[in-house]
């Protein structure tokens, strides 16, 4: 046990991470508004956390880099994200699908390129050594961030789904002019998620800072924005188990099939620990042709609670306007 | 310096234009971005350097073997793009026509073919690793190995202007028009057209819509493979995945355009590649967040595209 821990306690929290980025990618999903900006907060994030640990807090000779600084570290995190994303969001949330996804991805590359080129950011070097708050010597100590954090986004998200926030972006999600009919904000709701998803990325992306020890301009690109997609949908678009069940297994894969193969010489180990991407790349491709809805579904969680409470009519999930057939 | 900006800027803005023709015509026909295109623009380059019988590197299981042959360079140009092309053919059976088929959420064709897109990067990355390749110049022919530069006399001072530059101008030139031909002066581009514009109602005229499908997608990875080949000769294959830096820009050459509108992806490729040209030395680290700022910029203000017109949403 203990043996597995220390190899794959590192896998562990990067799985916990995923989980959390795709929950960030979901937020603004709720609303319908496909935003790919998620790995754009999470390099801002990060760069805050290295920046002020490196340059901002001193720490005397021998001191362990204090636990408290790493949540003031979030905190600040958090606002800039917060301010950022109301700024972004406000312009850019008049536009919708694919031409929003765009303009996000817009906003990522223009971050990375102005991250390579300021002094602060450390150039296309980053910032190195970053201080270890627990130690250098486990990565699974890391749990200490991961697990509360990720507890308190299913308890927020589980909130979320149940309140009248989340009831207004399910509705402009459903149908956008209905849902300002019945008297929903709806610029206000969709920078509402777009924030929320950006703090929770920025939020990641701080602790990450400490945990790779390392952060630099490959932090946060457009083929990350991609795979935290690919978790929300495979995962499961619908529920916010989805990116989190989707999260942990995507990030998972790839070792998996690398462990499968072990120490083995015959082609297919090997194809296994080396083209575990390739596999990677076609599960994700016909994943999508077998769970269209994901893994996860809301129906999942309703058939239970529906015979709970003695009901036998299964009820009609609203289909979507973008299901639709074309008329 | 002027005048080398501009040769310069109209180069790589052919490059651009042509890479951005292939994702404009699935994109005028399915209406779906296809983030695959960039991954079939790498596999162009690497196949025309493998026909043209060059080696492979140390690394993947294909290290140290080439063809036992070589083919001149512009059949091999040809070849590869060929072979890109029944790529497209193969990606838009795997990953577009299951899902279309079942009538799926755009999104989801968007992730799947994603997922294609990760799948060749790394098929490449496993078979000829992920090394940097350079097409030896003798390759090209002999008169790109004596006439590296051409020099132009402009107002009494010499110009140069790299060889291999003209050529990747004039080879997106004819691209360019044989595709406007074909679009406007065939049969094939008339019924292209007539999908584009209602697929139902074209399949009810009894057009084939899914062989033109696969034709778009054959067009589509024929001329990203010439795409990629064209970067390769300029400055090198830069490993498996050199295309998705391209692909990025190909996506805001077509929003600049106008989705889905073929005069409009030529006028943005040649726009962004000018304004890349001509960012100030001093500035030259932000050359690559040129593209993206126009994009961002022309979203907010005109998010139909420079020639694009408006599309009334109806309720």
């Amino acid at each position: 046990m203990a043996d597995f821990l220390s190899t794959y306690g590192f896998l562990i929290i990067q799985m916990m991470f995923a989980a959390m980025l795709g929950l960030s990618l979901y937020l603004p999903l709720m609303t319908g508004q496909l935003s790919l900006a998620s790995p754009g907060f999470y390099a801002l994030g990060g760069y805050v956390a290295a920046i002020m640990s490196t340059q901002v807090f001193t720490l005397e000779e021998g001191q362990a880099f204090p636990i408290a600084y790493v949540l003031i570290e979030m905190g600040v995190a958090a606002a800039l994200c917060a301010v950022v994303a109301v700024i972004v969001g406000i312009a850019a949330l008049r536009l919708r699908g694919i031409y929003l996804a765009l303009a996000t991805i817009a906003f990522v590359e223009i971050l990375r390129v102005t991250s390579l080129n300021l002094d602060i950011t450390g150039g296309a070097t980053g910032i190195f050594g970053i201080p270890q708050p627990l130690g250098a010597s486990q990565k699974l100590e890391y749990l200490v961030f991961a697990g509360p954090m990720l507890l308190l986004c299913i308890f927020f998200m589980y909130r979320l789904e149940r309140t009248r926030v989340g009831r207004a972006f399910s509705a402009i999600r459903e149908d956008e002019l209905a849902a300002a009919a019945m008297g929903i904000n709806v610029t206000f709701h969709k920078v509402l998620a777009f924030t929320m998803g950006a703090v929770l990325a920025g939020l990641v992306g701080a602790v990450s800072a400490h945990f790779l020890n390392t952060w630099n301009a490959r932090q946060g690109t457009f083929d990350a924005a991609i795979l935290y997609l690919a978790f929300v949908i495979v995962g499961g678009s619908r529920t916010f188990a989805g990116p989190i069940l989707g999260g942990l297994l995507l990030t998972a894969l790839p070792e998996a099939l690398r462990a499968i193969a072990g120490n083995a010489d015959d082609a297919f180990s090997v194809f296994l620990r080396d083209g575990r991407l390739i596999i990677f790349g076609v599960l994700i491709a016909v994943g999508t042709l077998f769970f269209p809805q994901g893994l996860i579904t809301p129906d999942i969680f309703n058939r239970g609670r529906k015979k709970k409470r003695g009901l036998t009519q299964p009820v009609e999930p609203v289909q979507s306007v973008r299901e639709a057939p074309n008329p | 310096m002027f005048i080398q900006n501009l040769l310069n800027g109209l180069a790589i803005g052919g490059v651009y234009a042509i890479f951005a023709l292939g994702y404009t015509l699935v994109f005028s026909i399915l209406g779906i971005i296809n983030f695959a295109h960039g991954a079939v623009f790498t596999l162009g380059a690497y196949f025309t350097y493998t026909l043209t019988g060059s080696q492979f590197g140390f690394n993947g299981i294909l290290a140290r073997s080439q063809l036992p042959f070589g083919l001149p360079f512009v059949l091999a140009m040809l070849g590869g793009a060929a072979l890109a092309g029944l790529v497209g053919v193969l990606l838009e059976r795997i990953a577009f026509r299951p899902l279309r088929a079942r009538k799926a959420d755009p999104l989801l064709t968007l992730v799947s073919s994603l997922g294609m897109a990760i799948a060749i990067v790394n098929i490449i990355q496993y078979l000829v690793g992920a090394e940097i390749y350079s097409f030896p110049a003798a390759r090209l022919g002999r008169f790109f190995v004596e006439n590296p530069a051409v020099i132009l006399q402009v107002s009494g001072r010499p110009v140069p202007i790299r060889t291999v530059q003209i050529l990747i101008f004039v080879v997106s030139m004819v691209i360019v028009a044989l595709l406007t031909y074909l679009m406007n002066g065939t049969k094939v581009g008339k019924a292209l057209r007539a999908v584009a514009e209602d697929g139902t109602t074209a399949s009810l005229l009894g057009i084939d819509t899914d062989r033109l499908i696969l034709i778009t997608f054959f067009l589509s990875g024929f001329i990203g493979g010439i795409a990629g080949t064209l970067v390769g000769i300029s400055v090198g294959i830069n490993g498996p995945y050199f295309g998705i830096a391209f692909g990025l820009k190909g996506l805001a050459v077509i929003v600049l355009g106008g989705l889905g509108d073929i005069p409009g992806a030529i006028v943005g490729g040649i726009v962004i590649g000018l304004a890349e040209a001509f960012v100030p030395a001093d500035y030259v680290g932000y050359k690559d967040a040129v593209a993206f700022a126009i994009l961002f910029i022309v979203l907010l203000v005109r998010p139909q595209g420079i020639l694009g017109r408006a599309v009334v949403q109806k309720v």
